[in-house]
Parts: structure tokens; sequence; C-alpha cells
């Protein structure tokens, strides 16, 4: 397992750098210069170019794309240009309310998601099956700056049970989970909308399947049939949903902050991107790329859990 | 006693008592200020780097200049005395001399400011590797500590305001000499002034915290903590102060948000200076632009009370100049009115009867979009076509300084003297693109002379005839279209009392000062 894990991250090698390489290249080649993004409207040419000199922008391309290399194969992501902070304290103070909403919402998704994908597929056509399809297409066509926006209404303005601001406390763990609620329903709601459809689907597919009958005419009560033959064999596609949902939530989850004014990775990274800060901008790519090639690389490692012939190949 | 008795005398004992024996005793005024700033994050605290309005309105809560607007407005006639006490100068004005005010501390432990801060502070802030502001310095010869309550000012030429320079605003702001020197890059994430506010901390992307300087010369702040939440969706911070949670926030500057935040019951709105003028700048080094018609055109198929009828009458009102409304020098310059027939004859004239199309860069900022389409839907009416390219913020900024847009359609207030906006923007030494570019976009010529002798003319009348002079010219060139002024507009909780009438405010923001208090 270990050998495998250890090839499986080396194997990322070549993405990071293909994405570092991207990325390097992305900020610069978008219009807009961060010396006249931080210094703002008055300021003169002199000044510009002194900052472009002191950001380093005006030295050879090539010798900013070593340098940058050279730092994140450290680990040093060094500064941000705007604020002069530490790019990984910055991240650093807000990456747990990013990992709390990614956690939640996927829980959200995968508790709710599923068995209504299982109890859906089990009723196919009836009531249920027919409730639990307009129930996600209804949860999929809503966008979380809309539903967002409804909770808060509902939940905050009207009831008064959680607060609009919810920028939590992480020390207090009631103040964090309070503030978290609403959030992550948002966002774990269509995640579930998306789950059930692909659960119920893989479901379907099984539950016509000789080991299935072969298991109920050995006796096997029906609901060990379904959630241990069943849903195992019908595991993979939605493990993958997972996998790739939980790689979207921590790059989508921007929406989620801005309407519940959360910290987060994603509202970093759209103020780094409308002040053109690239070096911030460069440290929050390599660790959203790093996160993606973990999460992808649980992903993997649950697939050999689920059907050990794919850790066998 | 049976179960239910003893859980009503459990429930009164835990929730009611305690409410009884508090309530005789008034409620102390709340000391924490909760701001809601339409922001991700701060960027620079260091005064002379910060110039984004999310920066500039904390900025001016942390720091003195020499003298200040009086709080609440922002009229040069209301200049008054801030870390100097007094001050004079030569008759020819090209030497001046501050008195500064014994005892003022710094936040912290950097201790008294002397001469040697205000030297520092102000070759700093002419420092263009170091200021942002560096431009407003470019008359100053030299600045010397006489002794060290004494500094005296230099100037290579006189300059139309030497006290709008060294007010509380941009280059102005005194900073801590000790403190930049110790912590280098760091200051801009936590400054040292003398205001009285000091910074406390930063969370990034949530909040920066700010405590009462206790030793604030003018007596310690009644208000003890800010709390300075980054909260960017419009809709969610009036939800957030809909709720409570905020006590001030930034707002729109919109008719709609006005008159919605106006019905929360226990709320204000405050809308006050500066004005922030939109005008279409006209390239005159882009053909068809060059024609003199074509431009006269494109004012005469404005209609100005219908943009302040989509902007909103609290929020906004019809400019008469090239330059905004209150700018010391600024008259009615006689602006070109709403007339479709005569812009249209004079597109024939100038050999464009079948209409003409223009490229036009634009921001997608929400609220300068939004005017913008309501001109291209004016101009159409004439036969104009504005074909918009619509690109992100940044990417528009770096867009017009390459002189990529027929027009410029650009919004800003300045500092409230007549020199500042016209060598800004109608200055040929201010073109786009050129060495000492500013924000010429228009390459106007008309009022060089003008603007230069005004800079330097001794008498107060006829500096302010020159200024007059100059925006005549500039309107008869046509090198801009005015469009719509647009006012500043936030909203406090009616329990928070500024300290002071608020009708105006450079840096942006509500002052927050000694005075400003919970009722």
């Amino acid at each position: 397992m270990i050998i495998y894990i250890a090839r499986r991250l080396l194997a990322a090698i070549p993405t990071l750098w293909a994405v570092l390489t991207l990325v390097f290249v992305l900020v610069r080649i978008v219009p807009g210069d961060p010396a006249i993004a931080i210094l703002g409207d008055r300021a003169t040419p002199a000044a510009v170019a002194a900052l472009q000199q002191k950001l380093g922008l005006d030295r050879p391309i090539w010798t900013q794309y070593v340098d940058f290399l050279a730092q994140s194969a450290r680990g040093d992501f060094g500064t941000s240009m705007v604020t002069n902070r530490p790019i990984l304290a910055d991240v650093g103070a807000v990456i747990p309310h990013t990992i709390d909403l990614t956690i939640a919402a996927m829980l959200i998704g995968v508790f709710v998601g599923i068995p209504a994908g299982v109890y859906a597929a089990l009723h196919r056509n009836r009531w249920i099956d027919v409730l639990a399809r307009m129930l996600s297409l209804i949860g999929l066509s809503f966008p979380v700056f809309v539903s967002g926006i409804f909770l808060l209404l509902a939940f905050a303005l009207h009831w008064r049970i959680f607060p609009v601001i919810g920028n939590a406390n992480l020390a207090d763990p009631a103040d964090r989970l309070l503030k978290l609620v609403l959030p992550a329903a948002t966002l774990g709601l269509v995640m579930a909308a998306y789950i059930t459809r692909v659960t119920r689907s893989a479901m379907l597919g099984v539950l016509g399947e000789d080991y299935m009958r072969t298991a109920r005419a050995k006796g096997v009560p029906w609901k060990r049939v379904v959630w241990r033959h069943g849903l195992r064999n019908a595991g993979l596609p939605v493990v993958t949903v997972v996998g790739l949902y939980v790689g979207i939530l921590i790059g989508n989850s921007v929406l989620t902050e801005i309407v519940f004014n959360r910290p987060g990775l994603g509202k970093i990274i759209v103020g780094a991107l409308n002040q053109r800060d690239y070096t911030m901008l460069q440290g929050l790519m390599v660790i959203y790329c790093f996160l993606i090639v973990v999460v992808n690389l649980i992903t993997d490692l649950t697939y050999g859990f689920i059907d050990p012939r794919v850790k066998q190949a | 006693m049976t179960f239910r008795r003893s859980l009503l005398a459990a429930v009164f004992a835990t929730t009611l008592a305690p409410a009884a024996l508090t309530t005789p005793v008034m409620a102390a005024p709340k000391t924490d200020l909760i701001v809601g700033m339409a922001a991700q994050d701060v960027g620079k605290l260091d005064p002379h780097l910060a110039v984004s309005t999310i920066d500039r309105t904390v900025v001016a809560w942390l720091f003195n200049g020499l003298v200040r607007f009086k709080p609440g407005s922002m009229s040069p006639a209301d200049i008054e005395p801030d870390l100097a006490t007094s001050w004079d100068s030569t008759p020819d004005k090209k030497v001046w001399t501050f008195h500064l005010r014994h005892g003022v501390q710094f936040h912290g432990t950097y201790g008294e400011m002397t001469a040697d801060d205000v030297v520092f502070s102000l070759q700093k802030a002419a420092d263009a590797k170091r200021s942002a502001s560096s431009g407003d310095f470019a008359s100053f010869e030299k600045v010397e500590a006489v002794d060290p309550y004494t500094v005296r000012i230099t100037l290579k030429t006189t300059v139309p305001s030497l006290l709008g320079i060294v007010t509380n605003y941009g280059g102005g702001f005194i900073v801590s000499k000790k403190a930049v020197e110790a912590l280098g890059d760091k200051f801009a994430a936590a400054p040292i002034g003398t205001g009285p506010f000091a910074f406390a901390a930063n969370t990034p992307n949530q909040s920066l915290e700010l405590v009462a300087h206790k030793a604030y010369f003018r007596g310690a702040p009644k208000i003890e903590k800010i709390s300075y939440r980054f909260l960017p969706s419009n809709a969610s911070r009036d939800l957030a102060f809909q709720n409570g949670e905020l006590d001030l926030e930034f707002g729109n500057q919109d008719q709609t948000w006005v008159d919605r935040m106006k019905k929360l019951p226990g709320s204000v709105v405050d809308v006050f200076e500066p004005g922030e003028e939109a005008i279409l700048h006209l390239n005159q080094a882009q053909k068809p632009l060059d024609d003199l018609r074509v431009r006269q055109a494109i004012a005469y198929a404005i209609n100005r009370p219908e943009l302040l009828k989509f902007q909103g009458a609290d929020v906004s009102r019809t400019p008469g100049s090239v330059i905004p409304i209150g700018n010391l020098g600024y008259i009615d310059a006689g602006l070109p009115g709403n007339d479709i027939a005569k812009a249209k004859a004079l597109l024939a004239e100038a050999g464009f009867k079948d209409g003409l199309t223009l490229k036009v860069v634009h921001t997608q900022l929400p609220n300068m979009l939004a005017q913008m389409q309501v001109v291209q839907a004016q101009l159409k009416r004439a036969g104009i076509n504005l074909d918009l390219q619509v690109v992100e913020h940044a990417t528009y900024h770096q867009m017009i300084r390459q002189d990529l847009s027929a027009i410029v359609f650009y919004s800003a207030a300045r500092f409230p003297v007549a020199d500042v906006y016209l060598s800004q923007f109608y200055h040929s030494r201010s073109t786009v693109k050129t060495p000492t570019a500013v924000a010429n976009f228009s390459h106007c010529t008309a009022a060089d002379a003008e603007i230069d002798a005004a800079r330097t003319e001794p008498d107060a009348a006829k500096q302010i005839a020159l200024w007059e002079t100059a925006q005549k010219k500039i309107v008869a060139q046509m090198c801009s279209v005015p469009l719509i002024e647009t006012l500043q507009a936030w909203v406090h909780k009616d329990s928070l009392d500024y300290g002071y009438t608020l009708k105006g405010s450079l840096s942006l923001g509500p002052l927050i000062t000694e005075t400003t208090h919970f009722k």
C-alpha cells in the first residue's frame, strides 16, 4: 500500500510541474499590470516602474520562471505582492474554513444523496422515485448564490437561528458549527442532488444482476443484499463522482463563501485575481493542485477498498 | 411540588430572575463598532500606498496630517490644524514653516512625534519608490527639521494649495520614522500612526481589528474597538446590517439601495461628498474623434437628466463642467444640452450621414457598466454605435493607459482644487503613453497655458479666473463629455453618533474620531 501511495505521489510530480508552468504563463498573459492595480490611478509612470522593479516584474521572464519553480520546490511561496504578508500565513488562516465547508458539504452530499439514490432505484417509477428525481432536479437547478440568499432570508433574517456573517471563531467549536450549517447545506444539497442521480442510475444497473438474485435465493436478507452486494457493486461510479465533486467543491466554494461571508481559499483567489497578485495566485494554484492530487489519490485508494480487483491491477 | 411546577420554577430562576435583577441597571452604551466593507481584504495600510476606497477609509482612522479637513467636510475652506498647531509662509509662498504640536504620541511604543518623523514622512511620500502620491510633491525642493517641533518646506515653484498636499489625505499622512525603518515592508500590513485608532490585528479575508489609541492627542476615543469586516457580497452585507450584525456599512450608489435602506427601522443613510464625476474622454488621437464636429455630436447626444433618473436623484447630480462641482475654481462651463437633431447634423457635416461605430474598452464593474450601457443607448439615437469591449477591471485600467480605446469612461474624485483635476486629466503632460502620463485619455491640449499659469499665480482671484478659462477652453475643444456625479453612500445605525455632521470625506468613508460614540 505504501509503495502504491508513493508511486502515485511521484506520478503527480509531472502534473504539478505542468500546472505550475501553466499558472505561471496564464497569470502573466492576462492583461492588467499588478503595479497599476497596487498603486492606483494617480500613480506616475516613475512610481509604476519603481514598483515593477521592486516586485521583480522587470526581470527576464525565464528568470522569474526558474525562481518560481525553485521556490515552489522548496515549499516557499513567498509573500503577497499586494499585502506583503506571507502567502502560507494567509492560506493557513483560511484553509480550516475551506476544509470545514468541503467536508461538511461532502458528508451532507453522501449521507443524503446515496440513501436517496438507493431508495429511488428500489422504488423505480413509484412516488419515492419521482420525488427523489424532482428534488434532485431542483437541487441542481438552483445556483448557490440564489439558494444561499434564500436560506439566509429564512434562517438568519426571519427565524434568526443563524447569523448572516459566517466568519467563525476557529477556537470555538460551537461557533464554528453554527456558522457552518447554512453554507454546508447550500453546497451539500447540490452535491446530494447529483449523487442521488448517479447512485440511482448505478443501482438500477446492478439490481437486475444474477448475483443479486443468487444472494436472495440463498436467503440473504433483502437489506443486506441491497446495501452490501448492490451498493458495493454500484459504488465505483458513485465514488468517482464524489471524488470529482470534492475537487469541484474546493474550487467552487467561492460563491458560497461570498454569500455567507465566510473566509476561504476561493475568496482569496478572487481577490488575488482582481489585484493581479501573481505570487498569491501562483501559491494558491500550487496548493489547489496539491489538494486535488490528494483527493484523487484517496479516490483511487477507495476504489481498491470497494473492488479488490482494482488493487490487484 | 409537581414536576410541572418545578420545571416552571427552574425556567424562572434561569431566565426571568436574572433579567429582573438587571433591569433597573442602565445598560452602558456599546463601545465596539462593527463596520461592513465591500472588500475581500485590505491591501496596503501604508498611507502613502493606500489607494483603494477599502484602504483609504481605514487609513484615515489611523493617521493624521499636518493639517486636516474639519471632520465631516472636504472643503479647502475648512482646513484646520492637526499635527501642526500653526504655520506661516513667505510672501512668495515658496517657503512654509509648520509648528508642530507637542506631546503627540505614536501608537504602541514608538514614542513622540517630532519634526524628524514629519520630514521622513514627506520625503517618503515624494519618493516614487515608496509612494503612490509622489506626483503631488513634484514642486517640493526640500523638507527640513528646523528644531524638534518645527518643519520647513521649500518649494521649487508655488503650488495652488500647499495645505492640500499636507492635509490628512494621500501623501500628507505622517508616519513613524522609527516604525517604518524597523518594520520595513511589514509596515504596510501593521502600520503605526498617531490617529485615534491603532492597528491591532488582521485576519486575512475576514476582518481588520483596530483599538482605541488611548494616548491620542485630542483625547481617548469613546469607541474602544473597531472591527472592519470584509464582506464583498452587497446582498449579504445588507442582510447582515438588517440583522443587526453591523453598525455601519458601505453602500451602493444607487437610488434603489438608498430607498430600501431608508425604510429599515433604526437606520440612517449617509450620502456625502465627494461626487465622483463620470466623464467620457474622447480620444482626439484616433479618427474620427480628431474631428471636433464628431466630438460635439457625441456631446449633443448625451442626455444627462436621463442618466440622473437612472442613477437616482439622492445619490447623484448633473455636472456643470469638466471638473466636479465644489472644486475650488469650478464654474458652470456651459455644457451642451441634449439635441439629437443637432448631433445628427454635425455627424452628417463631418461625413458620417449614416452614423459611425467606435470601439470602446470598458470595465465589467457593474455600476460603471450599467451607466455606460445607458450612454450606449443614448448615442445610438444619434447614429453613434459603441462597440463595447467589456473586460475585467484591471485589464481595463491597463488597456486605457495603452491608448487602446476611442472613448474612455472614467469616474473619479480628487482633492477638491481645480488644478488637480485639470492637471491630471487635461494637461498634455499627463497624456497617456508618455513618460509623465497620468490620466489625459483625450490627448487634450486646450488649456495647458492656463493650467500652468494658474499653478504659479499668487493672486487667488486671478488663479481662479485662469481655472475658469481653462474649463471653458476644454469644453470648447470638447476633450470630454461630463455625464453624472455620483456621491458616496453608506448606512449606519441611528444609535451611532459620528460626533460631527457628515457632509464630505476625502477618504470616501465616514471618519471615526475620538468623539464618535453610541448613544
